[in-house]
């Protein structure tokens, strides 16, 4: 009860106001305190019955599948398309994504300019440079690679389609290994060359979210083949094949901001760990991994591959219950309930901080569909 | 002395633009501080000549070759394709072993060895790429107006720009991390599925 009332009280802050001030839409708010509802309800069952990755699954995928709902409407509204424009771009119109963090590293130290047409203070679109960055700097020293399955706003895409198939119909056994490494060489490729093209190559023509969010009008050949590229790599990664293989392929064979969030898993103090003495080596924790996390050496190792995103899957699968969240420098034996608690806490907040917003601002929308005949 | 600073204050976005080939190809290579320091002598030699070419044409021409329509489109194109299918056979050919236990395999290292030219050829191509400085670099040779000063020029360009190249090859430091091997591998062929594009997108607005 202690850990779920300030995790209440806080997620409030988008509906309570409204609400006891009068102001604001009543639809609004009624969709934004259902979306409270929802994400606390989840976060109970979290808590009380120790599944983690069930009830984390549902809400991340809810986030994902609401961004658009709210994001597309609101470009329309705001710029008549969810097309960009060159002038939207110049004055700075572009919502700042987080994926853009990597590539503006090089940049920012060498000519202290940030390549990404977007606000460098909230003023009104959707996400401003500095608003991400501290909300990327803190949930990366909280929880490090855990971003990926509790903070990005994206990644719930794929964890849909990986999830729809009762078995993968293509084996673990025939997906080559080696491709673990890919998402590090778009990180270091994407890296290099953005600083020589001044601009964030990889939104540019890599990512495959562009077609849920916002992309370049197609006013231009290039525009057009970027588009092409876009839908392709969406229909690849995000759709055909998390449905064939049962995985989480766009972010764990090739985003290159789960990269970089991989090194942040070595500086914070969460860390998922086996316990040898409980480990049963039936490797289901191999199989079930959505992003190729685990394999025999972190049978050997007791830890994860580097690439962990602490979504959980594992610990819920487990049948002997020797995974478990742990706390570095403590005793492997030490409370695993404990280490639990203290991780979904930040957890949570963050999902919290993207999602709840995002998610009741999408049922928002769909109230006003219902309610109206028009979502913007 | 003018060429050499100006060089020096300019030498990281020369890094900025060599670094996407050399880098991946280092790591791809998985070789020790002192081969790799072997291999970055190479790629800035063939720089070097990518840049007296330029001295020397800095001296032929004056500032009208960079007046000339096309020119540096065609020219940055042209060494960007070249760098793409370069990148693209540096890290997709066949390692040659790293010892001929007999003579078959002698022969056949020495065979595979002709790609120790790769990164004189990367480095030259690397050097043909218009950046800002370079252009620079450019205007302030073509004012000497000898065509030893422009060499000159050049040079102490080039060597205040090599500075910022130190430490590439500390990579090596690195080299047991096998899978360094095959990000870096995989790193190349996406750098070089740009350059190709961005190549030919510059060569066809360099001849249209």
């Amino acid at each position: 009860m202690l850990l779920i009332l300030p995790i209440a009280l806080l997620s409030a802050y988008t509906w309570l106001p409204g609400l006891l001030t009068g102001q604001g839409e009543p639809l609004q708010i009624l969709a934004l305190a259902l979306a409270w509802l929802v994400f606390n309800a989840l976060f109970v069952l979290m808590l009380t019955t120790g599944h983690t990755h069930r009830y984390r699954s549902v809400l991340f995928i809810l986030i994902a599948v609401a961004l658009p709902l709210d994001f597309i409407p609101w470009m329309i509204k705001t710029y008549g398309s969810m097309m960009l424009t060159d002038d939207i771009m110049f004055s700075g119109g572009a919502s700042f994504c987080p994926l853009t963090m990597p590539m503006i590293i090089i940049p920012a130290l060498l000519k202290r300019v940030v390549i990404f047409p977007g606000e460098l203070l909230p003023t009104g679109a959707h996400g401003a440079f500095s608003v991400m960055f501290i909300i990327w700097v803190a949930a990366s020293l909280a929880l490090g690679r855990g971003w990926c399955s509790w903070g990005c706003f994206y990644g719930g895409w794929d964890e849909l389609f990986s999830r729809l198939p009762k078995r993968p119909l293509i084996k673990d056994k025939q997906i080559d290994r080696r491709w673990i490494y890919l998402p590090f060489a778009v990180l270091l490729a994407i890296v290099l060359l953005s600083a020589i093209a001044f601009q964030p190559i990889y939104c540019e023509w890599l990512c495959p979210f562009k077609i849920v969010t916002e992309f370049q009008a197609p006013a231009t050949i290039l525009a057009i083949v970027q588009i092409a590229i876009f839908v392709t790599l969406f229909i690849g990664l995000v759709i055909v094949l998390p449905l064939l293989t049962k995985r989480r392929i766009q972010c764990g064979l090739f985003c290159p901001f789960g990269a970089m969030q991989s090194f942040l898993n070595k500086i914070n103090i969460f860390e998922v760990r086996i316990d040898p003495d409980k480990c049963s080596q039936c490797k289901r924790c191999i199989r079930e991994c959505p992003t190729f996390s685990m394999n025999e050496s972190s049978l050997e190792s007791g830890k994860p591959l580097m690439t962990c995103t602490r979504c959980a899957q594992c610990i819920d699968a487990c049948p002997e219950g020797a995974i478990s969240y742990h706390i570095k420098g403590t005793s492997l034996k030490a409370s695993p309930a404990v280490a639990r608690a203290l991780f979904l806490y930040p957890a949570f907040l963050l999902m919290g901080i993207i999602g709840l917003g995002t998610v009741g601002m999408g049922l928002w929308r769909i109230f006003k569909l219902i309610t109206t005949g028009s979502m913007l | 002395m003018q060429g050499f600073l100006l060089g020096l204050a300019n030498g990281t976005t020369c890094l900025v633009f060599c670094a996407p080939a050399l880098i991946p190809f280092l790591m791809h290579e998985g070789q020790t501080v002192r081969q790799n320091l072997g291999t970055l002598v190479k790629f800035l030699g063939g720089r070097m000549g990518g840049y007296l070419l330029f001295g020397l044409l800095a001296w032929a021409t004056g500032s009208l070759l960079l007046q000339a329509v096309g020119f540096q489109g065609l020219v940055i194109g042209a060494a960007y394709v070249g760098l793409a299918a370069l990148l693209l056979v540096a890290v997709l050919r066949k390692k040659a072993p790293a010892q001929g236990a007999c003579a078959f395999e002698g022969a056949r290292a020495r065979l595979s060895r002709w790609p120790a030219l790769l990164p004189v050829g990367m480095g030259f191509l690397a050097g043909l790429k218009v950046c800002p400085p370079l252009l620079l670099a450019f205007t302030d040779a073509a004012s000497t107006g000898s065509l030893a000063g422009s060499l000159v020029f050049f040079l102490a360009f080039f060597l205040g720009t090599s500075v910022y190249f130190v430490p590439i090859p500390f990579l090596g430091m690195f080299r047991r991390v096998s899978a360094l091997q095959i990000v870096g591998k995989f790193a190349a062929v996406i750098v070089a599925l740009y350059y190709l594009y961005a190549g030919i997108l510059l060569c066809a607005g360099g001849i249209l």
